[in-house]
């Protein structure tokens, strides 16, 4: 009878699944860039002066906070080549890892519009005012009085943010991209669905690991940013 | 697929897919009622540094929230059994352990998780309440238990409603991933439909409605349920 759990097993995984992460953070980086722009428009629309883009904006971020990501990557992977097909496109031969990185732009911005505008709204608007009586620019304001206080109000959500969306990554895996989880799978289905709760916990650690050091990172800067803050209570 | 949706089947999946949420409502229920009070209580040995608890406690929070819940569900769905099948042979106990029903495992799995998601959701509302309501409520004479029923508890449910209706609206979003252990919730069973005919975009569309209507629903109930637990701060404004 062999073992129940061969420790071997684990070890033997780190190796084959680490390269694997190139994939998974190239979803995560090139999501986090293009659902952060999103994000911002959306912020826009939502404290600008038009209604409708408000409301627009407003039911996106709802709809999106209800779905599933597991339920979105789906009709992204299904939705996006028929509604192509309707266009006389053919989008069957796309990479997966374009429609992956599509569902997960559009819940990173739903989220980032979320976090870009709480911390738009925590400044003051004398703050504004300030900057343009003492004769600043409105593009000075913003670059030199506004978005500096407002990203120490941002970074720790966005860092959480950052972390789900890494997480939310891992499911990936159910439209077929072969990331770290994909490999994960192929291993476990080469030793013939034996030894998976080894490969498992060697997935397990890559995360939890990659997770502190992503939240120690943001800690890190959230003190950078949030040094004038600081020296302001203190003096 | 030029031909569009095929609406009759749209239909047909909505129906399949609404026929999931007592799965789904039953597995965040009991989740919810065994995650809520152990949550509080481990939330108390983090707040009062209780050695030994506190720290189990805080590796049991990193791990939930630095791995993936799919991971989690691997870790668990496949573990569970190697030890079961140990002590069953170990005491004979003449039990299959691949016929133990999927929902066994979606209670485990999803308390699991909720239980270190409310953990740090209590933290931070009792950290919201000032000490001398506790001191208050001893000098007039009430037990510890007593001022944490009638002082501490309404006022920290307040603070922790919002956090508590996105934990829910989470938990129901993560019991999609019930496939993964065969639990027949809202997303396996139009799945399953779905193959016959590979109406895969009409299947997942009807599963994104039911949960965003799920889901509307309890943010909405949660608003309605925290509007009457801070009516004694309205009162007083």
């Amino acid at each position: 009878m062999e073992k129940y759990f061969d420790v071997s097993y684990l070890w033997e995984a780190f190796p084959v699944l680490l390269p694997f992460l190139k994939v998974t953070f190239l979803v995560v980086g090139v999501s986090v860039l293009l659902g952060t722009g999103f994000g911002i428009l959306l912020t826009m629309a939502k404290v600008g002066s038009s209604k409708i883009l408000r409301k627009l904006a407003n039911g996106y971020t709802t709809v999106l906070r209800c779905t599933p990501s597991i339920i979105l990557l789906f009709l992204v992977y299904y939705g996006v080549p028929a509604i192509g097909a309707q266009f006389g496109l053919d989008l069957n031969q796309v990479d997966k890892i374009v429609f992956v990185i599509t569902a997960f732009t559009l819940q990173f911005a739903a989220i980032m519009s979320e976090v870009v505008r709480s911390a738009y709204e925590s400044i003051d608007k004398g703050q504004y005012e300030a900057g343009v009586s003492v004769g600043l620019s409105a593009f000075q304001v913003y670059r030199r009085i506004i978005v500096p206080q407002a990203l120490v109000v941002a970074i720790p959500n966005f860092g959480n943010a950052l972390i789900a969306l890494f997480q939310e990554g891992a499911l990936a895996y159910t439209i077929g991209l072969i990331d770290v989880v994909g490999k994960a799978e192929l291993i476990i289905a080469s030793n013939y669905d034996t030894h998976a709760l080894e490969v498992y916990l060697a997935l397990a650690v890559i995360y939890w690991v990659l997770s502190i050091l992503i939240e120690q990172f943001f800690l890190k800067i959230e003190k950078v940013v949030g040094k004038g803050k600081r020296s302001m209570q203190t003096v | 697929m030029a031909e569009g949706l095929n609406i009759s089947f749209l239909w047909e999946a909505f129906f399949i897919a609404l026929s999931g949420v007592p799965i789904t409502l039953l597995v965040t229920i009991v989740a919810l009622v065994i995650a809520l009070p152990t949550g509080f209580i481990l939330a108390l040995s983090r707040f009062y540094r209780i050695p030994l608890l506190r720290q189990i406690a805080s590796v049991y929070i990193s791990f939930v929230r630095g791995t993936p819940i799919i991971v989690q569900i691997f870790i668990i769905y496949s573990s569970i059994p190697l030890m079961l099948d140990i002590l069953f042979k170990k005491y004979n106990i003449g039990i299959n352990i691949y016929e133990i029903h999927p929902i066994w495992y979606a209670f485990i799995v999803f308390s699991f998780n909720t239980t270190a998601i409310l953990i740090e959701v209590f933290r931070s509302a009792l950290q919201s309440i000032d000490q001398g309501q506790y001191e208050a409520a001893q000098s007039i004479g009430l037990t510890s238990v007593q001022a944490y029923r009638r002082i501490i508890i309404p006022q920290l449910l307040v603070v922790a409603m919002p956090n508590l209706c996105t934990a829910t609206v989470n938990l129901i979003k993560a019991t999609s991933l019930g496939y993964a252990f065969s639990l027949q919730e809202i997303t396996l069973r139009t799945k399953v439909a779905a193959n016959m005919n590979y109406n895969y975009i009409e299947a997942y569309l009807a599963i994104f409605i039911v949960y965003l209507l799920l889901c509307s629903a309890v943010e909405y109930g949660f608003k309605v349920y925290e509007n009457r637990l801070a009516r004694y701060q309205l009162r007083m404004a």
